[in-house]
């Protein structure tokens, strides 16, 4: 196990920069998950980390080792592909033995530490077969065995459960992360899923455009996003986003004058964001009334949308479910109809401010 | 979705008439190597000899080095499949996988060379080769067939390695194997049933071959390849039609059994790539 230094790190194609500087340390042991939409760099990341694609410039420390030019083979990691990866010619015990028998390893201790490696992820019964005689599931266990069966310093996991079905990758998530626990080795994980992350993670880097946007613990991007981005990518559905302008200490929204938490100067404009799970049916400290045009019952909670006043704010591309409307998600409401009248309520607390121009959180 | 009778009427009849006019060539050969020379002159032809004559394979067999000339053709080839094959390896792999400037180009270069017909080359090959001391030698057949095999193989084989995923080197490469290692251990293992249709269709093509091996082997009897021993059964006022036809079926029948034998690999790799 080791900590992970990555220094100044960039990456140019020609006159693009698709990898802007990037610092970042991993601590010894620490599960830290790149997140982001695609082309936001986080793969391109973890290819220079391993060592798969040169880096145009910066420093990759693994322990104490600067890596920055070493072969993959010689950086002591391990990586979990997206496609499993596995090699379609070898039986899996031949899979997950592959890297030890590259590393001159008797015979006798390959067999011993893929059996034991087998046993850890429960694959030890498929030993003898062929990649194609397995289901996805165990297609991505033969592949984690091929990670630890190494002793890694750190593991690196490019998407390895975006191929896996609903119902699997749930299951197969929760086994990474105990596998994690369990081994203890340092991990960086990428993923464009923010469930994945938050669930996951100790630390997420949320990426866009090449460039850290916001590195903390899940629920502080939760509860603290550092800007427009990050809090619209967070939170499932996303964030509801409407325009406001700062007047003497409130702020105008959906037809009422709501206090304003933030500091700022009057006549500033604002991106006023409200989760939709801040909102709540029936009465509150700020109350309004909707006549939702579309319900979306999940059984154990309805996704109401309702029009925003002309206030919504829907940045291109992001935050499509914007688009059509606010959204509040509302839970234990009874039965709810499209275009009845309908009283709901939000703490002015759990808003969000955003300055409009640099999209950077207000804060007080 | 479930055919009309029509349309099964017009598929199977389109088929059939399809295999009939690829098949009629070697039903013809061998009636005129089972017939006699007075059934072969006889107007209308016959379709059928009345009493196969499979004694005249044992007569040509006998008769001419078929054997040699057989052996000769089977040496040519494997040189040629054998030296086609280690460039072409090498060229398609850095095609698919190496992104340097000018490698597209470079690559429809290579390809180009293939328009040139046989006959445009063979002149500056054999005064190269008469200046190297080759013409005679079946050295020279193996490295003018390459020159005519190499640009398509590499393609072939470009178009075979484009098909398999990158992340299998990638993973190779983190298991600690060089590029040129991850090549050997896992592309070119998983790659046999393009390398096998590559190397059959080198092998066919070396295999057929006249032009080259008329120009560089003439004078040489002891190297003649099957093709070229063929042609020096015609008499000089008659040809005994059904020993040269009994001669082509042993040249023939190589080929044609190891398309049988090898048919599953080269459906694969022929049509590896046509779909992701």
């Amino acid at each position: 196990m080791a900590h992970i230094s990555i220094k100044d790190v960039h990456k140019n194609y020609g006159a693009v920069q698709v990898l802007k500087p990037f610092s970042l340390d991993v601590e010894d042991g620490e599960f830290l998950v790149l997140v982001g939409p695609s082309g936001c760099g986080k793969s391109t990341m973890l290819k220079i980390l391993a060592g798969l694609e040169p880096a145009s410039g910066g420093d990759i420390f693994i322990g104490d080792r600067n890596v920055t030019d070493l072969a993959p083979g010689d950086r002591d990691i391990a990586m979990v592909f997206q496609n499993y990866a596995l090699y379609p010619h070898l039986t899996v015990a031949q899979n997950i033995g592959f890297g030890l028998k590259m590393r001159g390893m008797s015979a006798a201790e390959i067999d011993t530490r893929v059996q034991a490696a087998a046993k850890t992820l429960g694959v030890e019964t498929y030993l003898e077969r062929k990649p194609k005689d397995l289901s996805g599931g165990q297609r991505q266990r033969v592949a984690l065995g091929r990670a630890i069966v190494r002793e890694p310093q750190a593991f690196l996991m490019d998407e390895p459960l975006s191929n896996l079905d609903a119902k699997l990758r749930v299951h197969m998530r929760a086994e990474i992360g105990e596998l994690h626990k369990r081994v203890g080795v340092t991990t960086v994980y990428v993923t464009h899923d923010q469930v994945e992350a938050m669930t996951m993670a100790d630390r997420v880097v949320i990426m866009r455009g090449g460039e850290i946007q916001q590195i903390a613990a899940p629920d502080v991007l939760f509860q603290k996003p550092d800007n427009l981005f990050v809090a619209g990518f967070i939170g499932s559905p996303g964030m509801n986003m409407l325009r406001a302008r700062a007047e003497s200490g409130t702020v105008n929204l959906l037809g009422l004058k709501v206090p304003l938490s933030a500091s700022v100067a009057d006549g500033t404009e604002l991106i006023v964001g409200l989760r939709p799970e801040h909102i709540k049916a029936g009465p509150g400290p700020v109350e309004f009334t909707i006549k939702p045009h579309l319900v979306e019952s999940l059984g154990s909670e309805k996704y109401l949308y309702f029009d925003g006043h002309g206030q919504i704010y829907a940045r291109a591309g992001d935050d499509e479910e914007n688009s059509k409307g606010l959204i509040a998600r509302v839970s234990h409401s009874g039965p709810i109809a499209e275009g009845e009248e309908l009283t709901l309520s939000f703490d002015p607390a759990d808003l969000y401010f955003f300055d409009a121009q640099s999209e950077l959180a207000v804060r007080a | 979705m479930k055919r009309t009778t029509l349309q099964n009427v017009t598929l199977y009849g389109t088929v059939t008439v399809v295999v009939a006019l690829i098949l009629f060539p070697v039903y013809w050969l061998l009636v005129t190597a089972l017939s006699t020379s007075a059934e072969l002159s006889s107007l209308p032809p016959i379709f059928w000899p009345e009493n196969p004559r499979f004694e005249t394979f044992s007569e040509v067999w006998a008769a001419r080095p078929i054997p040699t000339w057989l052996l000769n053709s089977t040496l040519a080839a494997i040189g040629s499949v054998t030296l086609s094959m280690a460039i072409s390896i090498l060229a398609g792999y850095a095609l698919s996988r190496f992104s340097v400037r000018g490698a597209h180009s470079m690559g429809i270069f290579i390809l180009t060379a293939k328009m040139l017909p046989a006959t445009l080359l063979v002149i500056p090959l054999f005064a190269i080769f008469r200046q190297v001391g080759l013409i005679g030698s079946l050295w020279s057949l193996v490295i003018a067939h390459s020159t005519l095999i190499i640009p398509f193989t590499t393609w072939m084989l470009k178009g075979y390695f484009d098909t398999i995923p990158r992340e299998l080197e990638q993973a190779a490469m983190v298991d600690g194997c060089s590029p040129l290692g991850a090549m050997f251990r896992v592309v070119l293992p998983i790659s046999t049933p393009g390398l096998a249709a590559t190397a059959l269709y080198a092998f066919v093509l070396s295999w057929a071959d006249y032009a080259y091996a008329r120009t560089f082997l003439v004078n040489a009897p002891d190297s003649w390849t099957a093709n070229l021993g063929i042609t020096t059964m015609r008499g000089e006022y008659t040809t005994d039609w059904n020993e040269v036809a009994a001669a082509a079926v042993f040249v023939a029948a190589p080929i044609m059994l190891i398309y049988i034998f090898l048919e599953r690999y080269l459906v694969g790799g022929l049509t590896a790539g046509a779909e992701k």
